[in-house]
């Protein structure tokens, strides 16, 4: 019984393909955790890197205390269920079960005693002297599920266990390995490619394609705030509705326009204030998601509902208690087709419908799903990235929503009426603008508070959970950026610096202490080489890299340096760069370097300027290969 | 008009008298030697070839004089010698070749392909084209006539991992589950192959067996080089070949038969003991199938 730590895994093939993209997870003791996703999308390659069977190129594994990256799958302390049972075919099934204990020396009795116990859970004990291949596929598993619980392991990997079976006895076993988990109280990963499996059974999904991590929640999260398209897409069926429209903010309203069609909806803007505000100039493509049972044909509804669409009926799909009518938005569309028109909608199973009827239905907005055309990422984030209101600037103070607030010295802007983007992470809870706090909720270990500011919903990031009521906040404003027609007129402070590098080795002659006495020794030491600097590289660091790189590529590879204006020093040692100019944030002041081509901040307190060196907190750095784009550390 | 149809069963009856007269023929054909072959060695006559079939004076004889007569030609210690020799070898090579193919099968290493097709075109070689090679290198070590015991077995058993290509084939067809399930079960690489892999490969370690031990057995081009000349050193091939000299044949001819068939009755019984491993197949129900 332990936790899973997933800290950076990559799976990197000879050939460059690369299975697996930084996954980063931690799973705690007594989840059930369901990978899944299409076939090739690095699910059963980390799944087989958890267990052992395939080495990992770089990243590190951690299960309960232990790092196992270079820890054999037996000493792991794990058990696999594998897709075919992999049974021994030439022992009989008590043997199967026993192989493992027997193998580490369990006394006698007590292997009999887990074996009984095992196979009564599983109800195979009148098989116990049968060879495998007289039994049928579901009893095959059971004894492969025996063969793993018998070991009490850590940890329970499953790839695929059901893919094998019939139907009805997969909805059988599902149940089954269900129970199994709340009984034996251990870590389950299970490996699928069925979102069924997924949803049932797990307590955690983590949805994967083309080896990069698409989501991680709990499979009501999933369903109801998918990330992308494709997770909104992959989990729930009928499949979710996609159309393809834009967005525009008209004052207070913001009108959906439907791509091939006449559709057009109008719903007030409080019901999108989560949408990113640069979705909303009525310009960039987004594809609007909504699930059949989100759409209504109900009159009644419908005739409470503002946004109503035309719909004209292809077919329709009858399963009893309900119906799937299939139809489309465009009434050239044939509804048969998959495309950007195509409409299921749920309707109740008694409803009556001819195709070619051209029908209203009601759209339920607050269930929308909206997502970047070109990048499928959700444009409607459970955690906004930004607030997105209107404000005004005279005289270096900026009003929004009735309250005014002091510019730092270093915003510099004509006056004028601009569109303000607050980052809702750059909002803190002290400070001096009165709010009112309406909720607070933790997201994946976030919390999200929303609070009305002037009439306005508006949201924030903070540290721990905010009681409701009235709160004090502040802005920090470096991050805000101002907007003046779509362009932007103040930029935020770029939170990141880059630099390129490589890992070096070199022979240092040092003085070693041995059997008492003093003695000079060349020493092997490793330094980040950034930019014209050399900075020593902790061990463990250097190991790191090595271990992923390959001691050959480990020290010709470039790699990427990255650090945050936080974390830069001035010294004698370091990389040259010039201070270009001193802004002013009130409480901050930032140096603004020129770094080769890179324009970077730096925290400075008074005034820097000329030539400097700059050193990295070298803790702080995070590591990639630049080409590759692993990141290492 | 109505074609006329035939019974299913009549053109099935048709059909299998046309094949087993055909496999008829073709088993008299090849059986035909050994069964001369037997008849002359219960001939009672001397001389090489008769003009009729069937021996005019039956007799044990021939036998018998194989194995007590050993003023000329010693029968017993060819035997015997051949007999250790090709022990040694089946013990060895199966062991090499189990072993090679087990993990040319189920390893990734650096040069495994390149390695592979290295030791199959080697293999195409015939081996008597390094023949002189060889056997310069065992006198150097002493290993000929006296030693030549182990020179021979040595010769056969070197070259034995070439012979990878069959074994895993049938290695290959293994699910690769069974030796993860093994590891994860806590089995080492050493373990899995023990007592997973070898018992589910039974038919491959018997055709393994049978064609490691026939190969030294009937083997002549070497044991006779490494003999030199000296009978003491014959094995049985190089021995019966003497029998069938010029000078002596008149006399042997009779007992060269007789030989030959006690050369062939450790094969014969050996394949018949595992032929029945031959068939069994094992890997059922394993994975799903």
């Amino acid at each position: 019984m332990a936790g899973l730590n997933l800290k950076h895994i990559y799976k990197v093939y000879p050939n460059g393909t690369k299975a697996v993209n930084d996954f980063n997870m931690e799973i705690e003791d007594k989840e059930f955790i369901v990978f899944v996703g299409p076939s090739g999308c690095g699910k059963s390659t980390t799944l087989r890197m958890i267990a052992g069977l395939e080495d990992i190129s770089a990243g590190e594994l951690t299960i309960g205390d232990m790092i196992v990256n270079d820890v054999e799958p037996k000493d792991r302390d794990i058990a696999m269920v594998f897709q075919n049972y992999a049974l021994y075919p030439h022992m009989t099934v008590y043997e199967n079960i026993a192989f493992g204990l027997r193998l580490r020396k369990l006394p006698k009795d007590e292997i009999h005693r887990r074996v009984t116990e095992a196979a009564e859970i599983l109800g195979i004990t009148e098989y116990l002297s049968k060879k495998p291949k007289e039994m049928s596929g579901g009893q095959r598993q059971r004894v492969s599920l025996g063969r793993a619980i018998v070991r009490e392991p850590k940890v329970m990997l499953l790839d695929e266990p059901l893919s094998n079976l019939d139907a009805k006895l997969r909805t059988q076993m599902r149940a089954e390995i269900a129970k199994l988990h709340a009984k034996l109280n251990t870590t389950f990963i299970y490996v699928t490619h069925d979102q069924i499996e997924a949803m049932t059974m797990g307590t955690r999904i983590v949805v994967m394609k083309n080896g990069f991590v698409q989501q991680i929640d709990t499979p009501k999260n999933l369903y109801n705030y998918p990330g992308n398209k494709f997770v909104a897409g992959f989990i729930g069926t009928p499949q979710m509705n996609f159309f393809e429209g834009t967005l525009k903010k008209k004052g207070e309203q913001v009108e959906i326009n439907f791509d091939y069609s006449d559709a057009k909806v109008t719903v007030p803007y409080s019901m999108l204030y989560k949408v990113r505000p640069s979705f909303l100039n009525g310009e960039k493509k987004v594809v609007i998601g909504l699930r059949a049972e989100n759409v209504s044909l109900d009159p009644a509804v419908v005739k409470a509902s503002k946004a109503k669409i035309k719909v004209k009926v292809s077919h329709k799909e009858e399963l009893g208690n309900q119906t799937l009518v299939y139809g489309d938005i465009n009434m050239e569309g044939d509804g048969y087709t998959e495309s950007a028109t195509r409409i299921i909608i749920e309707a109740k199973g008694d409803t009556e419908f001819a195709s070619g009827d051209v029908l209203e239905a009601a759209l339920d907005i607050d269930r929308v799903h909206l997502f970047d055309k070109e990048t499928e990422e959700s444009i409607l984030p459970r955690i906004p990235e930004h607030n997105f209101v209107d404000c005004d600037v005279k005289g270096g103070v900026l009003n929004f929503l009735g309250n005014s607030m002091q510019l730092p010295p270093a915003i510099s802007c004509v006056d004028g009426k601009y569109e303000l983007l607050i980052p809702s992470d750059a909002i803190s809870f002290k400070g001096d603008v009165e709010v009112n706090v309406v909720s607070s909720e933790n997201i994946n270990g976030k919390t999200l508070v929303s609070f009305e500011l002037g009439g306005r919903r508006m949201f924030a990031v903070a540290e721990e959970e905010v009681k409701k009521g009235k709160k004090k906040i502040s802005v920090d404003f470096k991050r805000i950026s101002l907007l003046k027609d779509g362009e932007t007129a103040v930029e935020a402070m770029p939170m990141n610096v880059t630099f390129k590098g490589k890992l070096i080795k070199e022979k240092v002659v040092e003085e070693v202490e041995k059997d008492g006495k003093t003695k000079k020794a060349k020493v092997v030491k490793f330094f980040f080489g950034i930019g014209d600097a050399k900075f020593a590289a902790p061990d463990d660091m250097a190991n790191k890299l090595i271990s992923a790189m390959g001691v050959k590529k480990a020290f010709t590879e470039e790699l990427r340096y990255e650090c945050t204006p936080y974390d830069l020093n001035f010294d004698e040692t370091g990389i040259s760069a010039e201070v270009v100019d001193t802004v002013d944030y009130g409480k901050e002041k930032f140096a603004v370097l020129k770094i080769g081509e890179q324009t970077a901040y730096m925290l400075v307190e008074g005034n820097a300027s000329g030539s400097v060196r700059l050193v990295p907190a070298i803790d702080k750095l995070a590591i990639s290969i630049a080409e590759k784009d692993i990141r290492i550390i | 008009m109505a074609k006329k149809l035939r019974s299913k069963k009549a053109v099935e009856r048709g059909t299998n008298i046309a094949i087993y007269v055909i496999l008829a023929l073709i088993s008299i054909i090849w059986l035909f030697p050994f069964f001369y072959l037997v008849i002359q060695s219960l001939r009672g006559e001397t001389g090489t070839a008769t003009p009729y079939f069937w021996p005019k004076e039956w007799t044990f004889n021939n036998y018998i004089k194989l194995f007590t007569d050993k003023s000329i030609f010693n029968f017993p210690k060819w035997y015997l010698t051949t007999l250790i020799i090709s022990i040694f070898v089946t013990v060895i090579q199966t062991i090499f070749v189990l072993v090679t193919s087990y993990a040319l099968s189920r390893m990734r290493f650096k040069m495994r392909k390149p390695l592979m097709n290295l030791m199959l075109v080697l293999g195409m070689f015939p081996g008597f084209m390094s023949m002189t090679a060889v056997y310069f290198l065992l006198k150097l070590l002493g290993l000929t006539q006296d030693m030549g015991l182990v020179g021979l077995v040595l010769v056969y058993v070197a070259s034995s991992c070439m012979g990878y290509y069959v074994s895993k084939g049938f290695f290959d067809t293994i699910p690769k589950s069974l030796d993860e399930a093994a590891r994860i079960d806590g089995a080492s690489r050493h373990t899995v192959f023990i007592k997973i892999i070898l018992p589910l490969a039974k038919p491959i370690i018997i055709y393994t067996i049978l064609t490691a031990f026939m190969a030294p057995w009937g083997e002549y081009m070497f044991a006779s080089l490494m003999a030199f000349g000296k009978q003491d050193y014959y094995n049985v091939a190089v021995g019966l070949k003497d029998m069938l000299d010029k000078e002596v044949a008149d006399i042997y001819f009779t007992r060269f038969c007789a030989g030959s068939v006690i050369v062939s009755i450790p094969i014969t019984a050996l394949f018949f003991w595992l032929q029945k491993y031959y068939v069994e197949g094992v890997t059922g129900g394993s994975v799903k199938g």
